[in-house]
């Protein structure tokens, strides 16, 4: 199990260098850089002398590949400069942006983990009656329906119902928790009813095939209750592919939310990612994708050693 | 008697109902104002800055020495900011100006003429690698100088009409002259101004916050104990944040749907300021591409526009109104209506205007009108509705236009590179000064995209910028008009913009003008219960 732990730990390595390497080329292929945008901006006449002034000073005016070999010295000692259009440290503009993402993306992991398994098992159990007509609906409809239109329908909702939107400003949770958790929990569960209808599909299939596998029948035929087939035999197999669903669904989410956060003007990575592609500010949009990479990879790399705890061949191969 | 009676009667209730509205008036001190700014800061040094992000939330925390007058609705009247009193020599060469006493920055330190002299050196005369964007509208400046503390004097090389609006430049912030010296980028990270507010916080991409500077040289003054900016950059999210009280103004501007859901949403609850903008979309056409460089093809594209009917039509629906010439309608340089209509594609008669257009189409050899494409900026107000409108009405003179929606990044480079035939250009102004305006059509202009060279109107701007009577300027500019517009074509004005404000009816003292660039230093500002 070590050894299949450590290939899939030292596969990470070329994995992010391949990120690195796409991100740095496709954001210099889209027109336009950060020096344009930013000084020729409302009135537009901006003379080409002061743009080159500026090009230099940010080392636009460098070639590419001196440009790139910069950046990976950096990377490789964890700094990725400053970003091109606010000139602050990139650390300091991600560090905003990551707890709030982080705590909806958790929030919503949760709103849809609590909905999707006993929604899931139940509806497999209760297969072709009522009730698993009735999940199946509800699921189908949250997988039919975006997250920011949900969003906007809470807001229009809230707003034609109490006259009340909610706050426009992130408060941390440990400075004021009522605050946070009524600015947070829309966005968190316009997000989480999509996410949880696609764990819901996944838990319910799975189960319905691992109740028709062999053991399961065997489990039956000695005795055992049905309590406990479905706790010890049946739901932890049919975990497998439900955990790889809400570990990417989680892994998407830190900075996945790029208009869902628009709607709830919630400061978040999926907002900095629209106006770091905006701003063509390349810095920090590739600090930003080698995050969300970073972040995709680790939760890949959990998934891994969740799958050996969960699949006695994997721990034994 | 009894007729005496009743007169004394009206008289008495004349003088309390016009008593009651100014008492009703009366500032009330107190409160924070919540407001939406749909954009951010990039820094935090106006001097080296083009966005209004910058000015609505950091403009509070300084004084310029000139503002424009808060309660001016043309937005074109200068009052002494920091200046108290300013005499202009007889030649209009020297400018000199008394500044007020006891005025500090915020670090307690007191102002004087070597801050407001050190501010001027650094926007004129950046230092080596600090970038100044509006330098170059201070050429005409020859010296700065600090005769005594209280005294700041400017003189000309040539008298300039526009240089007392220069001066109420809402970006020209003044700092302090020993911060600057020991670190010119000091001022894009750090805040310290002689404003009305002084800084409390700013939360990247989620708010800025300033609160009551006790010791503002205008006693009484500000109204407020505090402001928050939130920075909002979806516009339903600006809308909902207003409807649902979260904040009580945006001061950009929303679109005509927009303020009719805050209206129909929140009724009396709801005030709404509107005014032309000094902010106009125009059709640049490339003068190297053929056959773009000939006048009665541009002409022609000019004359089959509808803008009366347009006008009424589109400004349902987005942020384009007024029918106007080269400077913002009910501005004083602006081109009164029976001028205007003189203009080609001015005149109210579209079926004559048009008969016009295909006849110059048929002279320059081109009676069936062509295909070209138009580029326009992938914005949706207004340049979207704005670029439908045009392609219907070029259709009816016989063009085929297609249109090709240029990403908002993309659009400068574009424009730039003069990488189109015909494309949609825009004119934004912070205050509604003919030098501001006009100057991106001289032929030497960086922004001049159609590459028009045309000494005439060249020598038609020095002439109005250089003007010393009022009646002077006004007639250059006017010929500079026609040249532009009618004679030779070189760009097609669409309609002026159209600011709309709507906010909460709590706020008030604050009076909306055609630039979102003014008045917003806030001290004017108050909320009632």
């Amino acid at each position: 199990m070590w050894r299949y732990l450590f290939k899939r730990f030292l596969l990470m390595f070329p994995t992010m260098l391949g990120v690195a390497v796409i991100t740095f080329v496709l954001i210099r292929v889209i027109p336009g850089d950060v020096v344009e945008l930013r000084y020729a901006g409302d009135r537009g006449a901006v003379s080409q002398e002061l743009l080159d002034k500026e090009r230099t000073r940010i080392g636009l005016d460098q070639p590419v590949w001196k440009q790139f070999l910069v950046w990976m010295a950096g990377v490789v000692r964890l700094d990725f400069g400053q970003s091109m259009w606010t000139g602050a440290p990139i650390w300091e503009e991600l560090k905003l942006r990551f707890a709030l993402s982080l705590q909806v993306a958790v929030m919503a992991t949760v709103i849809a983990v609590a909905l999707a398994i006993p929604l899931g098992v139940l509806s497999a159990l209760r297969q072709d009656t009522w009730l698993d007509y009735a999940v199946r609906l509800f699921s189908m409809a949250g997988l039919a329906t975006p997250s920011f239109w949900l969003g906007i329908v809470f807001i229009l909702a809230l707003l034609i119902t109490f006259k009340w939107v909610p706050p426009m400003v992130f408060t941390p949770f440990w400075v004021n928790p009522w605050e946070n958790m009524v600015q947070l929990i829309w966005p968190a569960l316009a997000v989480g009813y999509r996410y949880s209808a696609v764990a819901t599909r996944m838990t319910r299939s799975a189960m319905l095939e691992v109740l028709r596998e062999d053991y399961i029948r065997t489990a039956r035929a000695k005795g055992l209750v049905q309590k406990l087939i479905l706790s010890r035999h049946a739901l932890k197999n049919a975990m497998l592919p439900v955990v790889t669903v809400v570990a990417i669904e989680f892994a998407f989410l830190i900075g996945g939310l790029v208009v869902t956060e628009q709607v709830f003007n919630l400061n978040g990575l999926g907002l900095l990612f629209v106006q770091a592609v905006a701003h063509r500010d390349y810095t920090l949009l590739q600090a930003l994708v080698m995050l969300v990479a970073s972040f995709f990879i680790i939760v890949n790399f959990a998934m891994d050693v969740m799958y050996a705890w969960l699949d006695p061949r994997i721990r034994y191969r | 008697m009894h007729r005496r009676t009743g007169l004394v009667t009206f008289a008495a209730l004349l003088v309390l109902a016009l008593a009651l509205p100014a008492a009703a008036q009366t500032p009330r001190h107190g409160g924070e104002l919540t407001f939406v700014v749909p954009s951010e800061p990039p820094s935090y040094d106006a001097h080296q800055e083009e966005t209004f992000g910058l000015i609505h939330p950091i403009a509070p925390h300084y004084n310029t020495l000139l503002r424009v007058d808060p309660v001016d609705k043309t937005g074109t009247k200068p009052v002494g900011d920091l200046a108290e009193s300013w005499t202009i020599s007889k030649d209009q060469l020297t400018y000199t100006f008394k500044l007020r006493r006891g005025v500090k920055f915020h670090d307690g330190s007191e102002m004087t003429s070597k801050d407001v002299k050190a501010t001027y050196d650094k926007i004129i005369k950046p230092p080596a690698g600090v970038k100044s964007l509006r330098a170059s509208a201070y050429e005409s400046v020859k010296s700065v100088e600090a005769p005594d503390p209280s005294t700041i004097r400017f003189t000309l090389k040539w008298p300039e009409s526009s240089f007392l609006l220069n001066l109420a430049s809402p970006w020209n912030w003044i700092y302090r002259a020993d911060i600057i010296a020991k670190d010119p980028h000091w001022y894009e990270k750090n805040i310290n101004g002689t404003g009305p507010f002084k800084f409390v916080e700013h939360v990247k991409g989620s708010h800025w916050v300033g609160k009551k500077n006790p010791d503002y040289w205008d006693k009484g003054k500000p109204y407020l104990d505090g402001y928050r900016a939130i920075f909002i950059s979806n516009s339903a999210a600006q809308v909902a944040a207003i409807r649902g009280e979260r904040a009580l103004i945006q001061f950009r501007g929303f679109s005509p749907p927009e303020r009719d859901s805050l209206v129909q949403a929140l009724g009396s609850k709801i005030t709404v300021q509107e005014s032309p903008w000094d902010c106009l979309n125009f059709v640049s056409m490339h003068h190297e591409k053929k056959p773009f460089n000939d006048k009665r093809v541009r002409r022609a594209m000019s004359l089959a526009l509808d803008r009366y009917a347009g006008s009424a039509a589109l400004s349902k629906i987005t942020i384009v109104r007024d029918v106007g010439g080269i400077l913002v309608p009910g501005t004083p340089y602006a081109t009164p209506p029976g001028e205007l209509e003189k203009l080609a594609g001015y005149g109210r008669d579209i079926n004559a205007n048009r008969a016009e257009a295909k006849r110059l189409l048929k002279e320059a050899g081109v009676p069936d009108g062509f295909a070209f494409t138009f580029k326009n900026r992938g914005i949706p107000h207004p340049y979207e509705p704005l670029g439908i409108w045009l392609i219907d009405q070029w259709r009816q003179i016989g063009f085929n236009v297609k249109q090709e929606i240029v990403e908002a990044s993309a659009y400068h480079p574009m424009l730039k590179r003069g990488d189109f035939e015909v494309a949609m250009d825009f004119q934004c102004g912070f205050i509604v000064e003919p030098d501001l305006d006009l100057a991106r059509f001289v032929s030497t202009s960086d922004a001049n995209y159609g590459k028009h060279k045309d000494t005439a109107i060249d020598d038609l701007y020095s002439r109005q910028a250089r003007a010393t009577d009022p009646e002077e300027r006004k007639k250059a500019i006017r010929q500079l008009e026609k040249r532009l517009l009618d004679d030779e074509a070189h760009v097609i004005y669409t309609l002026q913009w159209h600011r709309i404000i709507p906010h909460n009816s709590r706020v008030h003292g604050w009076t909306i003008t055609p630039s979102h660039y003014l008045n917003n230093q806030l001290d004017t500002v108050w909320l009632s219960e």
